[in-house]
């Protein structure tokens, strides 16, 4: 059965990145979230669905609401600098990089800790800790609502 | 993730398989300029049907890695259930996650951004051993491993021979 990564659809560019530079229809995305300070000189493109990309302005109504509610629960994710305390983790498993001091972290539900660059990326694409699997939604729904 | 950041990862990889290599596989660049482009020696495995062999197969990664997986295409003619006919290895962890396309395989069975090029042999050397009939990508081979185990063997023995010629 044909599951293997043939029919890709190009995106060859990062996540999210200034979608405040874009001249298609982002007001349906609402304000957009506060992480995103960086400018990109592309459009930005949206993963709908993991497998699936496309400029913002190509979305349909379905895909913008989901990209919004993913949003919305990213930055409800603590978040923190890296001070030097050890008991956040060391290394971020995705970059493979010792934390430095002075470094944005995320910090998942589930205790693990990355990059918040790291981690913001891949939890656009699929809401699960990349090191146990723990989908993120579950418990942030419970414990973060409020944070 | 930017671009510096997956050729660093890269490269720290490949570093780290240097100096500590791993059992069952060799790793290295396919060409010392091009980070992206690996090219790894399997070991056939030990008590399967593959020992003795040895598989070529180059690992091409993404500028997105680990965002996106690698993909990985054996060179050496090998037959396997989840290996199609040109070399291209179909296991789920090399898929991207997605909550609607293949419904079958569960999130924590796709690919994810810790994975490196040692997660990924173990699993693919496992799969050697232990091969996958739910979603063949030789349906062939699927259908030979299911239903005529001799001819399955013999088919396999044929590859192992060709691949130890190769590297005499
Ligand atoms: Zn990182
Ligand atoms: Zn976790």
């Amino acid at each position: 059965m044909g599951n293997c990564l043939k029919a890709q659809s190009a995106d060859d560019i990062s996540l999210l990145r200034g979608s405040e530079t874009q001249d298609g229809n982002d007001q349906a995305l609402g304000p957009p979230p506060p992480y995103q300070e960086r400018v990109a000189p592309r459009a930005p493109i949206y993963y709908p669905s993991p497998n699936v990309s496309r400029p913002a302005n190509l979305l349909t109504e379905d895909e913008q609401v989901k990209i919004a509610k993913r949003l919305g629960l990213i930055v409800h994710l603590p978040c923190g600098v890296y001070d030097g305390c050890s008991k956040k983790g060391k290394e971020c498993a995705i970059c493979m990089c010792d934390f430095v001091m002075g470094e944005s972290l995320r910090f998942l539900p589930c205790m693990h800790t990355y990059h918040k660059d790291c981690i913001d990326d891949w939890l656009m694409r699929s809401f699960t800790c990349p090191s146990c699997m723990e989908p993120v939604d579950a418990a942030l729904l419970t414990s973060y609502e409020t944070s | 993730m930017a671009i510096e950041q997956s050729f660093l990862l890269l490269k720290k990889q490949l570093a780290e398989l240097n100096k500590n290599p791993v059992e069952g596989f060799s790793a290295g660049l396919l060409d010392d300029e091009d980070m992206y482009k690996w090219e790894v020696l399997i070991y056939g495995p030990p008590d399967t049907l593959f020992e003795g062999g040895f598989f070529k197969a180059h690992l091409i990664f993404p500028k997105e890695y680990p965002l996106k997986p690698p993909k990985m295409i054996f060179q050496t003619e090998i037959f396997h259930p989840n290996i199609a006919k040109d070399g291209s290895v179909c296991i789920s962890i090399l898929h991207e996650p997605g909550d609607d396309k293949y419904g079958y395989e569960k999130a924590s069975e796709r690919w994810l951004p810790v994975h490196t090029v040692e997660t990924i042999l173990v699993s693919v050397i496992s799969m050697l051993a232990d091969p996958n009939d739910e979603s063949p990508a030789n349906v062939d081979a699927a259908k030979i491993w299911r239903e005529n185990p001799d001819e399955f063997k013999k088919r396999v023995a044929k590859c192992v021979r060709k691949s130890q010629d190769a590297f005499e």
